[in-house]
């Protein structure tokens, strides 16, 4: 079981020891089913921490905001970050140091094992409250949620209201960890890739007509990327808005930019965009399904990710972030790699 | 920029005339903007054509041009040096490939027509963003390695050292030789492969220029062509060769006894030994892995008996750095694994023996000198079966390929036998008689007509030993019947293999193989001792089954193109290579991971090129995510207007 109070702990002995710079955690936030990402500072605040699940949002994207203003700095403070990672979040952080864009010394992980749970999907809670604004929630014995609002306390057995990554998950504690809290059980569940199996089902004019559907609903908002923890680039290659320009950048450089899709949200460039996209996580992606949580118009991304995570599990039985010495999926190959897609 | 492009539309004859309306390729591509001319002409590759686009460049102030002609493979450089004459630079010239790629491939004229103005529409618009670059200079190191001390690599290394290079030439086992020197006879003329080969040995001992690594493997090499660094173990034998004198003290008193790898098990050796009598380096080498143990010196007889005092037991491996600038491979090749022929009952009966074991009961210095003798009883054989095509020629259970010898060497092997026994009778079972090669036929006919060979057309299915003599089922094809031969020893021409451990070796080195396991060359007929890798050539049966006549041959060649580069003041590497932006790299590495040619490395937190190595393939810029490498003259820019072309108006 993890205890909050021991989390606290540690919290408060590392900021008063200034073994770190900060540590990136969990807090309440005004919304009830939703923890806030907080940056604690000082030993004070330490009790500012939460950890439950709420607690849903892949905090590594932060450590990339962290390496921009370091670069920006003239002498920067060179002592790791103290991170909260679940499961997942580990993976993020194991991609992260095999593409080195960050090193081991950057970060203290501080490991959270979701043990049996996981985090909520808050979008199921909403259907369930039936529109209903929930005031206050509370975990009962970690097997339900009970929701109180203005008009009525209902409980909900947590299973019907968990993520759908965590239904899927393989392995729900750390992979990577300077100090750690949980229980280290590999869940193994039957079907990892359940949610696929109906899209999967489809004739390819259905599937079709389905992301055509769905595609033509994004208003290339980046809030995807923009949440994405692998998704670093200075620049992204689909879009290129010239961030990575700079007072040496030749202007023949300048031209030689392709412009590979138009800014513009129609259905053919919004393809390009999710598509691309997809291709660039495929063995990178660890499932986080920030991007899906984050749509404001509900496309369903996170099916895209997993089923390049299915098929690159099936074809090289490769899955993203496990070690950061494994060398990338993209860059890698093996002798016994299937090759019978060469004709 | 706007510029002034040239097209030229090669007809081919009717190669590409007979499929494509060549004049309106030319006409149409007059159209586009940045093509101030365009003409078509029957052959661009001829004098006249060269000098046709020679001229046009000089009357039109043409910037650039585009040859509409064969695969770039062919007539690239030809045509680079005609724009390089008329004085322009030459990587302002590119081929767009309507041959191979388009009126070879179709028969519509129309549209295939139609697809040779796209392909050459493609090209114009990747030469207008063409850079003009400069060839890079490397400097040579003259000095050469040939790895494998057989035949091949011993011609190899001779020729090289006599047109006045020095030569590295690494053997793994205690003596070069290689297999030619296990032989007994040769054909087609007999002669002894002992006495014919022995002089070169000598010469390679003997040659200043020559550099002789035996007893040595090569662990690495890297570097590139001109400028290799080969890292070579050398293994310890604990034996001084400038003290020992070869008398011989210490293998008596040796108390191990393993089989002898030169007669292929038929003798046994000492665990100190020296594989044959006129072994290069003369001496003797201790097998340190039968050896009952230097730490802590278990047995130590052999060094007591040492008057000279050549023993010595503190020999370390050492690790020899050599520079190089160009390499010949020739690691030859091994029999077929006797594990795998269990039909023959190989390794299971005394009396069946491949071809090599056969050569040693042949060889005046075998283990029976030269008298053929039955193994299990020393009986001498009135009835031999020579068994055809074991393991080759056998594509759903053994290799696929002809391994093109044993042809010849069976008819040899039968013909010696009747020579020694001329009482016996030898029979010969056979799919087909390959014997194309000078005097070959006739070395074939002779056997049967004056040696009275009986050749049998068919399998053999099945090898049995009973009551002391080996049974041999098969079947007589061409007089359609069964046939039981109750022999006293039977001879299989066993398939020939690459070199134990070659494949292993060949990928340390990133050197392709055939699919079965021989070195691949870079083309099949005009590059046929070339590698892929430039600066590393082939020699030997590493490459493909071959006689001695054919791995002599082929070894000179390597030595001359090994020699080719040896003999330049510098050498010139194309300038379309990678190269980084380096405020989009965020160092990732995934390049430097996927780099075939080791490249690209990491400084500083981003991608570097190491531009002498970098072969343009273009992996790097396909692999990186953000589109931060890429390579000159086929940037990611041309390759996006080249597609528009393609397949767009």
């Amino acid at each position: 079981m993890v205890n909050l109070e021991e989390i606290k702990k540690e919290a408060k002995k590392i900021l008063e020891e200034g073994k770190v710079k900060y540590i990136i955690g969990y807090a309440k936030s005004s919304n009830a089913l939703m923890a806030a990402p907080t940056f604690v500072k000082k030993p004070e605040d330490i009790d500012k921490l939460i950890w439950d699940p709420t607690c849903f949002q892949n905090l590594v994207k932060f450590l990339i905001d962290e390496k921009r203003k370091k670069a920006r700095e003239k002498e920067p403070d060179t002592r790791p970050i103290g991170i909260f990672v679940k499961g997942c979040d580990s993976r993020a952080i194991n991609v992260l140091l095999q593409e080195k864009f960050i090193t081991r010394e950057d970060v203290y992980i501080m490991g959270l094992s979701c043990e049996d749970v996981g985090v909520l999907d808050k979008k199921k809670i909403f259907k369930k409250l039936k529109g209903e604004k929930p005031e206050k929630i509370e975990f009962d014995q970690r097997k339900n949620i009970v929701i109180s609002t203005k008009e009525k306390t209902i409980k909900i057995p947590l299973k019907e209201i968990l993520a759908e990554r965590c239904l899927e998950c393989t392995s729900s504690f750390p992979v990577i960890s300077d100090v750690f809290w949980g229980d280290r059980n590999n869940r193994s569940p039957k079907e990892p890739f359940k949610c696929l199996e109906q899209i999967e089902s489809l004739s390819q004019e259905e599937k079709w007509d389905f992301w055509q559907q769905q595609l033509s609903k994004c208003i290339r908002c980046y809030a995807c990327r923009s949440v994405c923890p692998m998704c670093y680039c200075d620049e992204c290659v689909v879009d290129s808005i010239n961030l990575a320009i700079t007072a040496d950048t030749t202007a023949e450089e300048k031209a030689q930019k392709i412009k590979w899709i138009e800014k513009s949200p129609e259905s053919s460039e919004n393809f390009g965009y999710h598509l691309v996209r997809a291709m660039h996580l495929a063995g990178r992606c660890i499932d986080c399904s920030e991007c899906e949580r984050v749509c404001p118009v509900d496309i369903p991304i996170r099916f895209l990710n997993k089923k390049l995570e299915k098929v690159t599990k099936e074809l090289f039985d490769y899955k993203a972030g496990l070690d950061p010495e494994q060398p990338s999926l993209v860059s890698s190959f093996k002798d016994e790699d299937p090759e019978d897609f060469i004709r | 920029m706007k510029k002034r492009t040239g097209v030229f539309v090669c007809h081919c004859g009717i190669n590409i005339a007979g499929t494509v309306d060549v004049k309106n390729v030319a006409e149409e591509l007059m159209k586009h903007s940045n093509v101030a001319h365009s003409e078509d002409y029957v052959y661009m590759c001829s004098d006249p054509g060269q000098k046709l686009i020679e001229n046009s460049i000089k009357e039109h102030s043409l910037d650039s041009v585009v040859i509409a002609c064969c695969s770039p493979n062919l007539h690239e450089t030809t045509f680079r040096n005609c724009a390089k004459a008329a004085g322009i630079n030459e990587f302002q010239c590119e081929i767009a490939n309507i041959r191979e790629q388009c009126s070879w491939v179709h028969k519509d004229k129309l549209k295939a027509t139609e697809k040779a103005k796209k392909i050459t529409h493609s090209t114009v618009e990747r030469v207008v963003k063409n850079k003009s670059l400069e060839p890079i200079s490397i400097p040579v190191t003259r000095r050469g390695l040939v790895i494998g001390g057989g035949i091949a690599g011993i011609q190899a290394a001779l020729d090289m050292a006599n047109s006045g290079y020095e030569v590295v030439l690494v053997e793994k086992s205690p003596s070069i030789g290689g297999h030619m020197i296990q032989l007994s006879e040769t054909f087609p003329t007999l002669d002894c492969s002992q006495c014919i080969l022995t002089p070169k040995m000598v010469e390679v001992s003997k040659h200043p220029k020559i550099k002789l690594l035996t007893y040595s493997e090569v662990q690495e090499i890297t570097g590139y062509v001109g400028n290799f660094k080969a890292k070579i173990l050398k293994k310890p034998t604990y034996v001084d060769p400038t003290k020992c004198t070869l008398c011989d003290e210490c293998i008596d008193v040796c108390p191990i006894v393993v089989p002898n790898e030169f007669d292929l098990g038929l003798t046994g050796r000492k665990a100190i030994y020296i594989p044959f009598p006129q072994a290069i380096p003369a001496t003797f080498t201790l097998d340190i892995a039968n050896c009952p143990g230097l730490l802590p010196i278990a047995c130590g007889k052999c060094m007591d008996v040492c008057e000279p005092e050549a023993i010595n037991y503190d020999m370390k491996p050492e690790i020899i750095e050599e520079e190089i600038g160009s390499i010949v491979l020739a690691t030859g090749y091994d029999l077929y694994d006797k594990e795998n022929m269990k039909e023959y009952g190989y390794g299971k009966y005394a009396d069946v023996l491949d071809g090599l074991q056969f050569e040693r009961l042949l060889s005046a210095s075998g283990p029976t000198m030269g008298e053929v003798l039955r193994p299990s009883d020393h009986k001498v054989p009135k009835e031999v079966v020579f068994i055809q095509c074991v393991g080759s020629r056998d594509p759903e259970l053994h290799c696929a390929y002809c391994s093109k010898i044993c042809c010849m060497y069976t008819a040899k092997h039968a013909m010696l036998y009747k020579h020694h026994v001329p009482d016996g009778q030898a029979y010969i079972f056979y799919i087909d008689i390959r014997s194309g090669g000078k005097d070959y036929e006739e070395f074939v006919q002779r056997a049967k007509e004056e040696d009275g060979l009986v050749y049998l057309r068919g399998k053999v299915s099945k090898i049995f030993e009973e009551n002391g003599k080996i049974t041999v089922w098969g079947a007589d094809t061409l007089a359609g019947k069964d046939i039981e031969i109750n022999a006293d020893m039977v001879v299989l021409a066993t398939a020939m293999r690459p070199a134990k451990g070659a494949e292993e070796f060949a990928k340390k080195l990133k050197i392709s193989l055939d699919k079965d396991g021989f070195l691949s060359e870079a083309h099949p007929k005009l590059k046929p001792v070339e590698s892929v890798t430039s600066g590393l050539f082939f020699a030997g049966a590493a490459q493909a089954p071959k006689d001695i006549p054919e791995a002599v041959a082929q070894a000179s060649g390597a030595a001359s193109k090994a020699i080719i580069i040896l003999s330049q003041d510098q050498l010139f590497h194309s300038p379309m290579v990678a190269k980084v932006s380096l405020n989009l790299c965020t160092g990732c590495g995934m390049c430097v991971d996927v780099c075939p040619y080791d490249s690209l490395s990491l400084k500083d937190n981003k991608a570097e090129v190491n531009e002498v190595l970098c072969e343009g393939c273009g992996t790097c810029s396909a692999t990186c995510l953000r589109a931060a490498i890429e390579v000159k003259n086929i940037t990611p820019v041309q390759i996006y207007e080249m597609i528009d072309a393609s397949v767009g108006g």
